[in-house]
């Protein structure tokens, strides 16, 4: 097993302990060149690395012989400046942890310090949680499926999938104010209340995508260039999944049916009723089929909160302010991202910052499968399996 | 053998049915708006969160609300708000560096005498940082002379 930190150790490798003299590739693969094999460095500017992530690859011909991930170019430092500000003015940070699905964040920084303080929520506000967090979802899986495409080289069907994120992005502004840094959740609920407005725009939104997915299915889905690129490449089995610590839909199209919302319910979503997709393949055309169906499965259950949106106050009487002090103790909170497990863990000591913010992002788990799961195929492959893992580096480096 | 050949006109066929669809799309009308002939409904910008603005007094429209009290400034997480104390309890500065704001609305939240709002504002253009140093009094003066005020708010 070649993991991800055997090789990132300077002091296993060099020969004075204490030096870091040499580059990446002479601390941790070779001491000198291999005959025969190339040095590739992918990233980190290019395109299809989605965002600042390098890709160091040992190339044998076409075939990849080692990479790994060299990660830390978007780093900034997110956890430190939640040790340096109130819990309150710490929010809007979890809205630029993960630009695709700032929901999930917010949610689990926000929730975990309910939990702390023991504050009930009134109802109304969990049903707009669940649903902005679920058209969140769609928007992110919708710009995921665009952007795959456009790594395998297909670039018209992101403009499609743009024409939706722009429907689900002017139904969010309505509620959150915002069209990508969304982070309007608040201690206590949220921050606008729902119109009719926009459970009209939501109602439409439902049938009106579910017809599209119709079209993304001839498009995309039926394509044979699509297929015979992803069947059978990149397949991940539950084992390297579980090792890795993978999450989300890469481990349910291990055919694992493992969901937060299911697994540990949290808020109301044990009041609805929907699948949790576990893919029937473990390739990258299983990962793809899993989140369409769970594009499917956000639906129905934005489909039945807003059936059953109850009436009241989408935010309790006197909620927490900009100055409120979290009480002493810890606590954690999980929620299902839409590349896996989103978590934050609080530590508080009682004063007005919090002592220790710990964020779990899913996409640092589920890349550091990558170098075990591209080792000996070709570069083309490797691009889409690393598509086909819906990385956000800015959630992975944080 | 026959499933080989089979395979291949199904794969042929996927890809006219894609080609059918991006053709339908050749011939739709336009999706986009183009920005300097064409602009984006009221209607979806009323819900945007654009830069702060000060809100106009109950009693005369001209007047802030602001009560100098530096809740907001308290509650900012980026430091973007100077409000300057001046007789009374009026500000006599309230300088707003929107190059610093996140627009998360804490400050909003935070006024006790709700004198802050978020404005539409989505074609604010600077070519440099000092620029996005907003004087809001000066705004708020400027949107009074311009529109003629309501009047009773």
């Amino acid at each position: 097993m070649t993991g991800c930190f055997n090789f990132i150790n300077p002091l296993a490798v060099t020969e004075e302990p204490g030096t870091t003299a040499g580059d990446f590739y002479t601390r941790n693969f070779e001491k000198k060149a291999v005959p025969g094999r190339i040095i590739l460095n992918l990233g980190p500017q290019h395109p299809s690395t989605h965002g600042v992530l390098r890709i160091l690859c040992e190339m044998d011909g076409e075939y990849i012989v080692r990479c790994e991930p060299v990660l830390g170019y978007l780093h900034r430092m997110h956890e430190k400046m939640g040790e340096v500000k109130t819990p309150w003015q710490f929010i809007p940070n979890m809205g630029r942890v993960d630009y695709l699905h700032p929901l999930a964040w917010t949610w689990a920084f926000v929730g975990a310090c309910e939990r702390l303080a023991g504050i009930e929520i009134p109802e109304r506000a969990e049903y707009l949680r669940v649903i902005s967090c679920e058209l969140n979802r769609i928007s992110s899986h919708l710009l995921w499926w665009g952007a795959f495409v456009m790594d395998l080289g297909g670039v018209t069907p992101i403009l499609y999938a743009f024409e939706e994120r722009e429907k689900i992005n002017d139904i969010l502004q309505i509620i959150t104010g915002s069209r990508l840094t969304m982070s309007s959740f608040r201690f206590g609920g949220v921050c606008t209340d729902a119109d009719e407005r926009f459970k009209s725009l939501a109602k439409e939104f439902i049938p009106y995508l579910r017809e599209r997915l119709k079209m993304y299915k001839g498009l995309v889905t039926d394509n044979i260039i699509l297929r015979r690129r992803l069947e059978g490449i990149g397949p991940m089995d539950a084992d390297i999944c579980r090792r890795y610590g993978a999450t989300g839909p890469i481990l349910r199209a291990a055919g694992l049916a493992r969901d937060t919302r299911k697994d540990f319910p949290y808020s109301v979503y044990h009041k609805f009723d929907f699948p949790v997709p576990a893919g029937p393949a473990n390739d990258c055309f299983g990962r793809y089929l899993v989140r369409l169906s769970e594009i499917e499965a956000s639906l129905m259950i934005v489909e039945q909160a807003l059936a059953s949106l109850p009436e009241g106050s989408h935010i309790m009487e006197k909620a927490p302010k900009a100055n409120w002090k979290l009480p002493a103790g810890e606590s954690y909170m999980a929620v299902e991202g839409a590349r896996g497990q989103v978590a934050v863990h609080v530590v508080s000591d009682g004063g007005p910052k919090p002592y220790r913010v710990k964020l779990r992002a899913p996409g640092f788990s589920n890349l550091s499968l990558f170098a075990e799961a591209a080792a000996g195929t070709l570069l083309a492959d490797a691009i889409a399996i690393l598509g086909s893992l819906d990385l956000v580096i800015p959630e992975v480096d944080r | 053998m026959l499933k080989a050949i089979w395979d291949n006109i199904k794969g042929l066929y996927s890809l006219l049915v894609g080609l059918s669809i991006t053709g339908r799309y050749l011939v739709s009308p336009r999706k986009t708006i183009h920005y300097p002939r064409q602009v984006v409904d009221d209607e979806i910008l009323a819900s945007f969160r654009g830069p702060l603005e000060l809100t106009r007094g109950r009693k005369e429209p001209g007047q802030t609300r602001c009560i100098s009290c530096q809740m907001c400034v308290r509650a900012c997480p980026g430091h973007c708000l100077t409000v300057i104390k001046g007789d009374a309890k009026a500000p006599s500065r309230w300088i707003y560096d929107f190059s610093l704001c996140c627009l998360c609305g804490a400050c909003v939240e935070a006024c006790p005498a709700g004198a802050l709002a978020f404005s539409h504002k989505v074609y604010l253009v600077a070519t440099s940082r000092e620029e996005l140093k907003l004087d809001l009094l000066a705004d708020l003066k400027a949107r009074t002379e311009k529109e003629a005020p309501p009047k009773n708010e």
